[in-house]
């Protein structure tokens, strides 16, 4: 196995156009590519980071945003440690589109997941979303909150960054007490998964 | 003659010898005189003629030096006459001469229908240099330029026109001959959109021919079938267009993909919406959960092939047009090449085939994950426990169907179905199947394994039937037995179910991976990596499900552990039982009941879990029956009768279970305190390493009724005791709670008890409860037991924090307190009775405390009753980010 100690499934979502691959792009080969094509199906990309002297894997899985996707994307909710979600500060509608994606996280993710709503395109001048709007949103739905700019590279290392220092620190809690999880699901969506896949320790 | 042989010759002895010797030289003289007078008169014409000879050679020397300037002149000439394109204005001539029968000809070819000829004039016409004809118009002729083009014109109409006859009335021989005069006339583009339309015309007809569903709800797959047709009739037609424009129009597949493209995605399109109307997936209820009635999934299963069929056929399609893109731009030089595939890469993936292939993907996909949740809930349904069910298939179907579903995900000849097919395996494993069997071993049956009771132990009754006719009693407790014995192999199937699982999710993992080999393979070279990586890392997903199946079998493996306790305890007594017994008899009871245990054990479970089984037996033994030796007192042939035994189960442990071996050396050594002689040999019995601290070994002398004095010895200084005492602590330790198992129930509950005030099987159903997460004592199913008000009114009396006695509490709810007090015996002395007692009752309710509060049930008691429940627990840290309700 390669060196890591840690590996962690991160799963950007949100509507097409909002610049999920670009994002991820920017953080795993710095680079900006512009007029990139639709995302098909799944795409995947590693990059390992450090924090705190230890060594990070984040499997990063972009999704497609169009709506003929949606089959393969859903099933890679339940893997994934952390939710990224993405919309356009410059476009109301993939703003109006989040709650129809909470539901989807709800129903398909693991309810622990760490998620995280991020507001991409702060480069572009005719912003549609405030800042506080969004973030009230994260807010009110126990969400992370962050803008970016894939374009201008701001904020996407931190982002990120900030996803690897808390999963790991959740993994490290995790170790800690470590009681017994045997009981089974109590109602239709609390799970079970926790204890056994949670870090894939290498 | 020589003058000697004359001299020989005449006799110059003689005068008249002599005479004619002379004569003879004479007459030789003149001779000479003449042939001399010869010589010299030819020597002087040769003077004369040297003499002209150097004349010429002077007069030559000019000629050459004229010769080297005339051909110095010839070069410079032709030099000259190839700068200033002599050859050209030959070709210029040529070109000239031919501009002329051009131009009339191709009006004559034309006027007589001979469009090859016209094409070739115009051919010619088209490679002429446009200098030519200026130059033709520059010496006065007409321009024949515009003639030219008109001519070019009116052929290029008359070959359209034509072009357009022969293709309505499809002639496939005119179209192909007069497909290759475009290009000659300088329009090879039209031409092969022409020839791509007349194609798309015809492919387009024959499809509707051949690719109709007659009768949409025939059996088998027909739309499968009519859209292989429907793509092998368009992988002709491209083929087609290709070969036929590679002689005339190279390179020009874009062009005709372009254009045939669209009707095969249009009927594409047909096909999988009538499919999907026919089938029930109309967009709107692509859910089938969702629907109305939601289907059966095995009916499920055709339109499931269907569509990956349909979809892989797709693929097919488009590896095909791909491996064309290669072969047809390889005439091409390095940019235009790659610019030629990938305009056709770019048209496969715009086109909206693709988006065919997709939404087919998506349906797919669905109703796969619709037909895995509901296959693997059936079995599940069908696993679930059942009273006389022995056995239980459930890992075995449940992998059936993931293999069906993931073999199936790679017939798609997508990577991303594929994966996709992977995760919702995964989940399905591990949420679901592992997550039952988890729940199924939770709670052990008891006497999971035979382990017989030492000899002489009265044997507990299970269950304590109600005074019933001594015949109905008996058939009662035949279908209980075997109700019981159900249960109890069910246990153990289910056991061996989940290791057998974790082992199959990990074949199931790597069986995906060589079976998805080929799908890497032809996928293009640059992303085949990574989506080998993608693959694998959802496949991974399955190693978690595989993690998740091992915790079920270990929680079980934990619970046979607990179960066969009680039985554990019994031997653990009989170990440090003080009264010697017939020897032989006796001593061998102890390894054959373990035998019999193994044997079991190896025969119901996988060897693992057998070998673990019967080490964690062989310790709980024997950590007891350390604990009960301190609960006796021992005259020498007692001790001397635990040795005894004791020695038997380190044998036994030595060849039974090999892991146990170690246990059974505290336990040795202890029991060879009690056998000792004297004091001084007790370095001895820590042979070979001592496990025993200092103050245990002086507490197990104490029990050795011959050295009552001897608590004051010293045993010396011995090195690693003190780290040992460390690490090796007793069960029980001041402040910590007893773990309590179901099993421990009945001696909590008096058994031995004349009058039992609540038989053991209604303390372990509460047990049970509890541990189930269900607190709600209020709300008993059967309430108005007189145990359910007991028990609130206990908790009443620990929430207003009142001292309860221990008393107090086996007096509310009538237990055996002398069973408390002997099972707790050495810890009671230590810690105030009341806050054990609370501990005690507590626990009871607790045990399972932690998982209930993580997953935030809400029960009927307050704050107040938690903290204090919890204060005594003296684990209070562990609890504080719970909110109590």
């Amino acid at each position: 196995m390669e060196d890591y100690k840690f590996l962690f499934k991160v799963v950007l979502v949100g509507n097409a156009g909002v610049g999920k691959t670009c994002l991820v792009r920017r953080f795993t080969q710095g680079l900006f590519p512009p007029g990139q094509g639709a995302t098909i199906g799944v795409d995947f990309m590693i990059k390992t980071v450090e924090v705190d002297g230890e060594k990070v894997k984040l499997q990063i899985w972009d999704t497609a945003g169009q709506e003929r996707f949606r089959s393969i994307t859903q099933s890679y909710y339940r893997s994934a440690h952390a939710l990224i979600l993405v919309y356009d500060i410059s476009c109301q509608p993939t703003f109006d589109c989040l709650p129809d994606w909470l539901r989807e996280i709800e129903e398909y993710a693991n309810n622990k997941v760490l998620r995280i709503l991020v507001g991409n395109k702060t480069d572009r001048e005719d912003r549609e979303i405030p800042r506080h709007i969004g973030d009230d949103f994260a807010q009110r739905h126990g969400m992370y909150f962050l803008e970016t700019s894939a374009k201008e590279a701001e904020n996407v290392e931190r982002l990120f960054m900030e996803i690897a220092v808390e999963l790991m620190e959740q993994a490290k809690c995790k170790e800690l007490p470590k009681y017994d999880g045997s009981l089974g699901p109590i109602n239709g969506k609390t799970t079970s998964v926790s204890d056994s896949s949670c870090c894939l320790r290498s | 003659m020589s003058l000697s042989l004359l001299l020989e010759k005449y006799d110059v002895s003689t005068e008249e010898g002599l005479e004619k010797a002379l004569n003879e030289i004479e007459k030789e003289e003149e001779e000479v005189e003449e042939a001399l007078s010869n010589v010299l008169s030819r020597a002087c014409a040769i003077e004369g003629r040297l003499r002209t000879t150097s004349l010429a050679y002077a007069r030559l020397a000019d000629v050459r030096s004229d010769a080297q300037a005339a051909g110095d002149m010839v070069q410079r000439t032709a030099d000259l006459a190839r700068d200033s394109r002599v050859a050209e204005c030959q070709q210029r001539v040529h070109d000239l001469i031919d501009l002329q029968l051009c131009s009339a000809g191709v009006e004559a070819a034309i006027r007589g229908h001979d469009y090859e000829t016209g094409a070739a004039h115009v051919a010619r016409f088209l490679a002429m240099d446009p200098g030519s004809v200026a130059a033709a118009r520059a010496r006065g002729a007409a321009d024949p330029r515009e003639a030219m083009n008109r001519a070019a014109q009116t052929l290029r109409d008359n070959l359209v026109k034509k072009f357009e006859e022969a293709a309505k009335k499809d002639d496939e021989a005119s179209v192909e001959r007069l497909f290759k005069l475009f290009p000659q006339i300088g329009r090879a583009d039209e031409g092969v959109d022409l020839l791509a339309r007349y194609l798309a015309k015809h492919v387009e007809s024959s499809i509707r021919r051949n690719c109709t569903i007659a009768n949409p709800s025939a059996e088998g797959a027909v739309f499968a079938d009519a859209l292989t047709r429907l793509l092998e009739a368009g992988g002709a037609v491209v083929e087609r267009a290709r070969t036929l424009a590679a002689g005339a129009a190279p390179a020009r597949l874009s062009r005709a993909l372009a254009i045939i493209q669209p009707v095969i995605c249009g009927n594409a399109r047909r096909l999988s919406s009538e499919m999907r109307t026919t089938r029930g997936l109309s967009a709107a209820s692509a859910d089938p959960r969702r629907a109305q009635y939601p289907p059966e999934p095995r009916t499920l299963e055709p339109t499931l092939d269907e569509l990956a069929l349909m979809h892989s056929r797709i693929y097919l399609y488009f590896a095909f047009l791909r491996r064309k893109a290669e072969t047809d731009a390889s005439s091409l030089e390095e940019p235009a090449k790659t610019k030629a595939v990938v305009t056709v890469h770019k048209i496969i993936a715009e086109s909206d085939l693709m988006r065919t292939a997709q939404d087919l993907l998506g349906h797919y996909l669905t109703l796969e994950r619709y037909f895995l949740e509901e296959s693997v809930s059936k079995a599940l349904k069908m696993a679930t426990p059942q009273p006389g069910v022995t056995c239980s298939s459930l890992v075995d179907d449940v992998y059936f169907i993931a293999r069906k579903c993931i073999r199936r995900g790679l017939s798609t000849g997508s990577v991303d179905g594929a994966c996709a097919v992977l995760n919702e395996a995964a989940t399905q494993l591990e949420r679901e199947v592992a997550a039952a069997l988890r729940r199924w071993v939770r709670s052990a049956p008891s006497d999971p394994l035979p382990l017989p009771l030492p000899p002489g132990t009265p044997a507990n009754a299970p269950l304590d039937l109600p005074a019933l006719p001594a015949a109905t009693a008996t058939l009662l407790g035949q279908r209980l037995n075997r109700d019981v014995e159900a249960q109890k192999a069910l246990f153990l199937a289910h056991m061996s179910e989940a290791d057998a699982g974790a082992e199959w999710a990990e074949r199931l993992a790597a069986e995906a991976c060589a079976d998805a080999e080929p799908l890497f393979r032809a996928s293009p070279a640059a992303s085949a990596e990574g989506e080998r990586a993608k693959f694998q890392s959802c496949a991974a997903g399955l190693a978690a499900a595989a993690t998740a199946f091992r915790t079920a079998h270990d929680l079980a493996l934990a619970g046979l552990c607990a179960a066969l306790k009680p039985r554990a305890a019994a031997w653990a007594d009989a170990i440090a039982s003080p009264t010697v017994e017939d020897e032989n008899e006796a001593g061998d009871a102890l390894p054959a009941a373990l035998d019999e245990l193994a044997a079991s054990a190896h025969a119901e479970l996988p060897s693992r879990a057998a070998d673990a089984l019967l080490v964690s037996v062989v310790a709980d033994i024997t950590t007891r029956a350390e604990g009960r030796l301190l609960l006796h007192v021992y005259d020498r042939e007692g001790g001397l009768a635990v040795e005894r035994r004791t020695r038997r189960l380190a044998a036994w442990a030595g060849g039974g279970a090999g892991g146990a071996r170690e246990r059974c050396a505290r336990l040795t050594q202890a029991a060879s305190l009690l056998a000792l002689e004297r004091l001084a040999h007790v370095p001895d019995a820590l042979r070979p390493t001592p496990r025993l601290a200092v103050h245990e070994v002086k507490d197990i002398l104490a029990r050795s009724g011959e050295s009552e004095d001897g608590i004051g010895i010293e045993i010396g200084p011995r090195t690693g005791i003190d780290e040992i005492e460390d690490e090796k602590r007793v069960q029980y330790q001041d402040g910590d709670i007893p773990v309590l198992d179901i099993n421990d129930i009945p001696l909590l509950i008096g058994t031995h008890h004349e009058t039992p005030p609540m038989s053991v099987r209604v303390a372990q159903n509460w047990f049970k409860r509890f541990q189930s997460g269900d607190f709600d004592v209020k709300d008993e199913p059967r309430s108005g037991r007189p145990v359910t008000e007991k028990v609130n009114a206990i908790l009443e009396n620990v929430g207003q924090d009142r001292h309860i006695s221990f008393y107090d509490i086996a007096e509310e709810l009538r237990i055996n307190h002398k069973n408390f007090s002997t099972l707790f015996k050495k810890d009671f002395a230590t810690t105030e009775r009341s806050a054990y007692a609370r501990t005690v009752i507590t626990r009871l309710i607790i045990t399972q405390f932690e998982e209930c509060a993580a997953f935030k049930m809400t029960w009927h008691l307050n704050t107040a009753v938690w903290e204090t429940i919890l204060g005594p627990c003296g684990k209070r840290d562990k609890f504080s980010n719970v909110k109590f309700p």
